[in-house]
């Protein structure tokens, strides 16, 4: 059965290694200080000094790469083309074509937004790829973060794969019955609620059933929880932790200082 | 000792129309497997979530009488008490997968982490149960990708880490095939060995003859019946009131209508002893 949802990739590095409050910490101050920072060359120069070595010493290049790829190849397109053409205020003409006018003002800030989002969409995408969720969750409990929210998270992770398992024996039970799927757009919209009411009020009916296992578990014991793995933490990444928290208030400050 | 003890214990869940269970009275010693058999809807469910704590805690309704499972007054106990005395393990094995763990051994770690047991302690208590249900192998797999019966091996093995003195089987092979079947089975009787008391509804009545110490038949949320598994299996009320007979016993019920299975021969419920007791007819072993 596949597990599509999560992106993690098992190969041991010395990212894979870092807490994962670490990471996130860096991928924060990443981020902020993209869309903060004064200067406007500042997350462009965030993804080739910070995220792409960050991307090789976790040996993930390959995957980083042709994830970027398919994910900011066709939304940068469409930003560039939507705003050089359309940005509102734009003064310097850049050229014409025939009715179509593209201003400079348009594509530096077509530019901009398309760093930033790469900024943000990448340190992300490099932390999902080199931490497993369920280490994500057992260090976020183990600092206190609420069990149940963390179960929500990770149980959403592993039932969506089911769901669509669950949703496709239903498809063949209905087919085998003789519903039409295809068709016309009324005729599919039409069979959907073949599949939508027993998919719905099966997982209804689930939900009891689990409540029961999770109870069965002392899911709901009013003791402090533990964990099987500890997630180990070092000095020095709390230094880290620190820095990026200093950078992040410095940006910040720099920015409401010069505007 | 009787560590699980009923006392003239009815209850109706808020929702029904009549009681589930009436005026159940019933003592089962440390150790002993009972098993629970009757007809759908005879309350075989309420009387295992009743012993496991769900009936009143979770599943809400009216009580009378009283449930005493492991010196713990159950009525008067909490639900997150009762799991540490009594484990439930139910039909559907895909429902009872905790769902935020990505392997068995996590997965089966899930209750002594909410119990707040130890990191260093956990795995040998996970290596112990691993062992006992046979599902070693599976440690790194994930529990949704799995066969039922080995899911419900996982099942079986996430409450039994716990430690729990009365294990608490829902129809736990309804869902599954022979093959799953026969290796909860084999669990159970691990479990057996063990000391752990067990019990079980369930509609596979060969697999009872062969394990059970005592069946109690339930009909309309009364006892019907209860003794040794050969006594009650091979009553002729079961038939009538439409509960599982084994087809063995079937049989030889049959043969015997026609005079080829003696009258004073108990009929037969596992496929052994009907093997055994036709060989005797056909070599002639019995006198006519």
């Amino acid at each position: 059965m596949s597990n599509k949802l999560s992106f993690y990739i098992d190969r041991p590095s010395p990212l894979q290694r870092l807490n994962p409050l670490t990471k996130m910490a860096v991928a924060f101050a990443f981020i902020i200080i993209a869309f903060s920072a004064h200067w406007y060359w500042a997350p462009l120069i965030i993804f080739f000094v910070g995220i792409i070595p960050i991307a090789v010493v976790g040996k993930l290049g390959r995957e980083f790469f042709s994830t970027s790829v398919h994910l900011f190849l066709p939304l940068f397109a469409f930003l560039f083309v939507m705003q050089s053409l359309f940005h509102p205020g734009g003064t310097t003409v850049l050229f014409r074509l025939w009715f179509l006018t593209v201003k400079l003002e348009g594509v530096q800030f077509a530019f901009l937004t398309a760093t930033r989002i790469l900024v943000m969409v990448s340190s992300f995408l490099l932390v999902l790829l080199s931490t497993h969720p369920s280490t994500l969750m057992s260090d976020l409990t183990q600092r206190g973060f609420p069990a149940m929210l963390s179960y929500i998270v990770t149980s959403t992770l592993q039932i969506i794969p089911q769901m669509r398992n669950k949703a496709g024996t239903i498809i063949d039970a209905q087919h085998s019955r003789g519903m039409n799927t295809e068709g016309s757009l009324g005729q599919r919209v039409k069979a959907l609620l073949p599949l939508v009411g027993p998919l719905v009020f099966g997982s209804l009916v689930d939900v009891e059933e689990r409540a029961v296992a999770l109870e069965a578990r002392a899911f709901n014991a009013p003791r402090k929880k533990t964990s099987l793995r500890e997630i180990p933490d070092t000095g020095w990444e709390k230094v880290v932790r620190w820095i990026c928290l200093l950078l992040v208030v410095v940006s910040m400050g720099s920015n409401i200082w010069l505007s | 000792m009787a560590i699980i003890e009923l006392n003239d214990f009815s209850f109706q869940y808020t929702t029904g129309k009549q009681p589930a269970l009436q005026h159940v009275s019933l003592s089962v010693e440390e150790g002993e497997f009972i098993a629970i058999i009757g007809p759908n809807g005879s309350g075989k469910s309420t009387l295992c979530d009743t012993i496991a704590g769900f009936v009143p805690h979770f599943f809400k309704g009216e009580t009378s009488g009283s449930v005493k499972v492991d010196g713990v007054e159950t009525l008067s106990s909490t639900l997150a008490e009762m799991v540490l005395h009594a484990g439930l393990v139910f039909q559907n094995p895909f429902n009872q997968i905790s769902g935020s763990k990505f392997t068995v051994y996590e997965e089966i770690a899930f209750g002594l982490e909410n119990l707040g047991v130890p990191g260093g302690e956990m795995a040998g208590r996970i290596e112990e149960v691993m062992a006992l249900t046979g599902i070693k192998d599976l440690a790194d797999r994930s529990p949704y990708a799995l066969s039922g019966g080995q899911q419900q091996r996982v099942a079986l093995a996430s409450i039994l880490v716990m430690q729990p003195r009365v294990m608490v089987l829902d129809e736990p092979t309804s869902q599954l095939d022979p093959i799953g079947t026969r290796e909860v089975f084999q669990v159970v009787r691990s479990m057996t060995s063990k000391g752990i008391t067990i019990v079980m509804a369930e509609h596979k009545v060969e697999h009872i003859a062969a394990f059970a110490d005592r069946v109690i038949v339930l009909d309309e949320g009364k006892i019907l019946l209860q003794g040794t598994a050969r006594d009650t299996l091979t009553d002729p009320l079961l038939p009538e009131r439409g509960v599982g007979v084994s087809r063995f016993t079937t049989v030889a019920h049959l043969a015997q209508k026609e005079a080829l299975w003696p009258a004073d021969h108990v009929l037969p419920v596992t496929l052994e002893e009907a093997a055994d007791g036709f060989q005797e007819i056909l070599r002639g072993d019995h006198a006519h």
